[in-house]
């Protein structure tokens, strides 16, 4: 059992986390090229920090599948600008008297102002709480690029542009699909020393996502309901104890047959992450804060906070969760489906921020949205199209809320900012995200480039998402 | 302990070769594979298509898991017995049961009452895939269900399930057609057009900036036909200064839409599905007449001939050389192997390129060049090789193998997409268009990222799904799955013998993969149980058939 949260044994399990990361450094150094970088001294620095036994820190991807339509998530309220917003969208327009304007703590240029739509009473509330901070159109990049570079191809830019397989990899992990890891996973490489069991390191309650793969760390996959049980290790198959003893030993018996091994090696870690998982969470207080029940985005963010609140029990100190929700790619429908999808994501967030702020680890757990893309400002009649900028949100104590970060695209079809049909030419790189995030969970400068191979070419320092 | 080392193909006595026999056209396939067969020296050639031998029960039984949802003992003699290439040819003209519009019609749930619901889709596309006996037909139908993708989780129209049992049935019908037939009756098809948004796109409107739909021109080219990069015949990219060449530019998707405009249901009769079992209807004054300039293709502006322009660019894309080996590489991975080489590719899409008669596009023609290439039927040994069966196709070998029947007749077993408690993965419920799993995906952190070699099932799999399939499996093979239930009545007569029921299931359902290592654990495990009564041989037969189907040797099909 590993389900203790006293004080003495978290302490306990500090030494252990020391030991285990000293041999796992020691096994990392005799792989000679696999891991130098490893081994750095800010690496073994920030180890240190993270057995602190206080010392935790989350971060949880929100990815929307297929394209959030960043249009009619944060509207233009300014009357000149909710004019060509209007103008531009006309039958999937939002009504301007339905937003939740947003009041930031720095103003926007030109007297802008921006809201949310009315599907996000949380998000807004949220932001007023200065605990949502929006980051104004950002997108893959290779290079920082003008809108003149771009026409005139004369930079690098991401393959694949507007295309949802491969937009959704290159967010997730700067390559088109194919990609074998994530910034999520590399962060974790970097980090996990800290994690008694590594296994926890990256924890997936969506399908499988590159962005949590490492090139070291694993994601681990885990239903909103919790780990799953394999009946075999819990009880007789068919009556016999030998059949479940038989099938345990099948399932994750390893083969010089590559794709045989690796089923053993997900069962093997199925099987016994869940024996810790299941009776951690089983001792742990139940949440007080309310989820929204009919909601898988919901459920998925509070079996993460339940992991949260066990963290001790599972060893953690530093964590990466990816959760999503699809249906995002609305050429159609858009007037009938968004604003359900949003509502999902806004009470959804809710309540994930209000369980870190009931479970006392609100500025340790910092959320952000990501998606394909962002979509078309113009309408193909009922819905827009793929695009490539959009807007999203990091949330969190930590976050320098209730402010926007990045620049405002204009409002227009055609303007300084459009690549066509309002698709925006991103002017923050994903990688400047990712480098901020990182630096935020405790990745050294130095170390930037490991987890956002692009950061060398951009500002690393031009996002103040925290502080 | 049992103490039986029986060649597993022993139980097969009527067809069977010897040993020496074996091994002798097992050298034949390997000198043909060396291109022994062809003459003809270039890896685009007709190559080496397997000479008609009579296999094996071990043999047919591989050839089963590729071309059908592997087979019962009879179904494994008849392959022996007939060669592969005369099975498939029994298998053009095998009628198969009731379609399934049809039984939907015909089991009450086309009514107005589910016009906004699903109910009988599942069951129907249950009962065909694990009892129609145009096994052929319906595999390749499934397999073109995960490149056409239409899925339930996105028909949000009346009438819904009624569209994509139409589709279904589209697939099936047209899976032995010509390419080019199938590619305008998909793009026809009301469930598409719902699904991709062709359906009700309206040229643009200066006034109002509205553009045409994006949607399906960028989907029929990404994932139906061309693909993103250009293509040699053997699958490899063509590279311009070490550089992939991209097959089309946002351009041509803008221009593509605008051919693309102007097509909605054809005459919707209230209280009535019937529509959407008819192609979609032209209207002109809905289409765009702006110039179109794609894939060589240019129409002046003022042009109304939406069906002349769709027929022109369905051409370009057919004809594009990208599509023989496109369509190619993903028919050998849903239905054979994961990494299939460039000659094995190329000699595909030679088939796709001419049939032998000249004909491109010819399905029939591709389908026998997949499944008779000596890289299919000849195992796989190395390391990296193989693919890892889907959930629902083990699920639909379970039915099958065991003439599984549904009680009620309805085929109950739903939707099978929850990842933890089920399969997570259900016919015709991918979560998008880029179906369940994509044909580049890469497994992290596994031997085979290192060596960039694909295995696209496996992003189905994860530490939930694992423990989902075993333990759903165990409630299907003990219980039922929903009212559809296996006769195991013939295989009690064996259960005493756990070594012989060990072998006999192991050649069924795979194909002899399972190793003596393997073989000693089930069988010790199996022969430690009763064997006493008819209720205890079944928890052996059960038992037996569940650890089978939980082996990573089985799940991995080589």
């Amino acid at each position: 059992m590993s389900s203790q949260r006293s004080p003495s044994v978290a302490l306990g399990a500090a030494e252990q986390d020391r030991r285990s990361f000293l041999r796992r450094a020691a096994t990392l150094s005799g792989l000679g090229v696999a891991a130098p970088w490893a081994l750095s001294l800010a690496t073994m620095g920030e180890a240190a920090a993270a057995t602190a036994p206080s010392d935790y820190k989350a971060l949880a991807c929100v990815f929307l599948y297929g394209g959030n339509d960043y249009g009619n998530t944060l509207i233009p309220a300014d009357t000149d600008n909710y004019a060509a917003y209007q103008r531009i969208r006309s039958s999937i327009a939002l009504a301007r008297d339905t937003l939740l304007p947003l009041i930031p703590t720095v103003a926007l240029p030109s007297g802008r102002q921006m809201a949310f739509g009315p599907q996000w009473p949380e998000m807004k509330a949220l932001f007023d709480q200065r605990a949502l901070g929006v980051l104004l159109n950002v997108g893959p990049l290779i290079q920082p690029t003008s809108l003149a570079q771009y026409q005139a191809q004369s930079v690098a830019l991401p393959p694949k542009l507007f295309s949802h397989n491969d937009l959704q990899s290159i967010w997730q992990s700067s390559l088109a699909e194919g990609a074998t890891s994530g910034w999520g996973g590399r962060i974790a490489d970097l980090m996990m020393s800290g994690n008694s069991t590594s296994t926890f390191s990256c924890i997936n309650v969506s399908g499988n996502a590159v962005f949590m793969a490492g090139r070291n760390a694993v994601q681990y996959q885990i239903s909103n309901s919790g780990a799953t049980a394999l009946n075999a290790t819990r009880s007789n198959i068919f009556g016999s104890s030998a059949v479940a003893q038989a099938l345990r030993q099948i399932t994750q018996s390893g083969s010089s047959q590559w794709m045989e091994n690796e089923l053993a090696v997900l069962m093997s870690r199925a099987v016994s992450a869940e024996a810790q998982v299941t009776s951690a969470l089983a001792a742990a207080p139940a949440l007080a804060t309310p989820f929204d029940a009919a909601s898988s985005l919901a459920l998925q963010l509070r079996m993460v906070a339940r992991l949260i609140g066990v963290r001790q029990a599972l060893g953690a100190r530093r964590q990466v969760f990816f959760v999503s929700l699809g249906g995002f790619d609305l050429h159609d429908l858009l007037p009938d489906q968004h604003p359900g999808l949003l509502a999902q994501v806004s009470s959804a967030l809710g309540s994930f921020y209000q369980a870190t702020v009931e479970m006392g680890v609100a500025s340790q757990v910092t959320s952000f949205t990501a998606s394909d893309f962002g979509r078309t400002l113009s309408s193909n009649g009922d819905g827009s199209d793929h695009g490539w900028g959009s807007h999203h949100m990091v949330l969190g104590g930590a976050v320098a809320g209730g402010r926007f970060h990045g620049q405002l695209p204009a409002t227009a079809v055609s303007g300084p900012d459009d690549v066509g049909q309002g698709r925006l030419l991103p002017s923050t790189a994903v990688d400047q995200l990712s480098a901020a995030l990182a630096t935020w969970f405790g990745v050294s400068a130095t170390d930037l480039p490991l987890v956002a191979p692009n950061i060398g070419r951009f500002d690393a320092n031009a996002l103040r998402l925290f502080g | 302990m049992d103490e039986r080392t029986t060649q597993l193909d022993d139980a097969f006595d009527a067809h069977e070769f010897s040993r020496t026999g074996a091994a002798a056209t097992a050298a034949a396939l390997a000198l043909s594979a060396c291109g022994g067969g062809s003459g003809g020296g270039t890896t685009s050639d007709a190559g080496p298509v397997v000479p008609d031998i009579r296999p094996t029960a071990q043999q047919a039984a591989r050839f089963l898991g590729q071309a059908a949802f592997g087979g019962t003992e009879a179904q494994i003699a008849d392959v022996q017995a007939r060669g592969y290439s005369a099975w498939i040819e029994s298998q053009w003209a095998q009628t198969g049961s009731q379609s399934h519009w049809d039984w939907m019609v015909a089991n009450g749930f086309a009514v107005t009452a589910n016009i906004n619901n699903f109910q009988g889709v599942d069951g129907s596309l249950w009962r065909r895939l694990m009892a129609s006996p145009d096994v052929l037909r319906q595999r390749v139908a499934l397999a073109l269900s995960e490149i056409f993708v239409v899925s339930m989780t996105g028909l949000p129209v009346q009438w819904r399930g009624m569209a994509v049992t139409a589709y279904m049935d589209l697939l099936s019908q047209n899976a032995f057609e010509n390419f080019r037939t199938l590619l305008e009756r998909v793009t026809l098809s009301p469930a598409m057009g719902i699904y991709l948004n062709m359906r009700g796109n309206q040229k643009e409107d200066a006034a109002t900036g509205r553009q045409p739909d994006e949607n399906y021109a960028r989907e029929a080219m990404q994932l139906f036909t061309i693909g993103l990069y250009e293509l040699n015949a053997d699958g490899t990219l063509r590279l311009s200064g070490a550089q992939p060449i991209e097959s089309y530019t946002q351009s041509t998707v803008a221009n593509f839409a605008r051919v693309l405009t102007g097509w909605d249901y054809d005459t919707v009769v209230s209280g009535s599905p019937d529509h959407l079992a008819r192609p979609m209807r032209f209207t002109a004054s809905r289409h765009s007449t702006s110039a179109k300039n794609f894939l060589g293709i240019s129409i002046p502006a003022g042009s109304t001939d939406g069906p002349g322009e769709l027929s022109r660019a369905l051409d370009a894309l057919f004809q594009h050389p990208n599509v023989g080996p496109f369509i190619g590489r993903q028919l050998i991975q849903r239905l054979v192997s994961s990494n299939p080489s460039p000659a094995y590719v190329g000699r595909v899409s030679a088939a796709f390129a001419n049939n032998g008669a000249g004909v491109r596009g010819d399905l029939r023609a591709v389908i026998r060049a997949v499944l008779l290439d000596a890289e299919a039927t000849t195992p796989q040994p190395q390391a990296q090789a193989g693919r890892l069966r889907e959930p629902i196709v083990r699920l639909i070998q379970w039915g099958r193998s065991f003439n599984a029947s549904s009680a009620g007749g309805l085929w109950t077993i739903g939707d099978t997409t929850n990842p933890s408690t089920r399969l997570g993965q259900s016919p015709l419920r991918s979560p998008s268009v880029f179906n369940f799993f994509r044909p580049g995906y890469v497994p992290p952190n596994t031997p085979l990222a290192g060596q960039s070699l694909v295995a696209p099932e496996f992003q189905l799999a994860n530490e939930s799904t694992l423990v989902g399939y075993a333990n759903y499996m165990q409630t299907v093979i003990g219980n039922s799955a929903g009212d559809v239930d296996a006769d195991y009545a013939p295989w009690l007569s064996v259960a005493n013998d756990a070594g012989a029921l060990f072998d006999r299931l192991n050649l069924m359902l795979a194909a002899g993969q399972l190793s003596a290592a393997t073989r000693a654990t089930i069988t010790t495990a199996v022969g430690s149980m009763a064997s006493g009564t008819d209720a205890q041989r079944l928890q052996r037969v059960q038992a037996t058939v569940l650890l089978v189907m939980t082996a990573p040797e089985y799940l991995i099909q080589r």
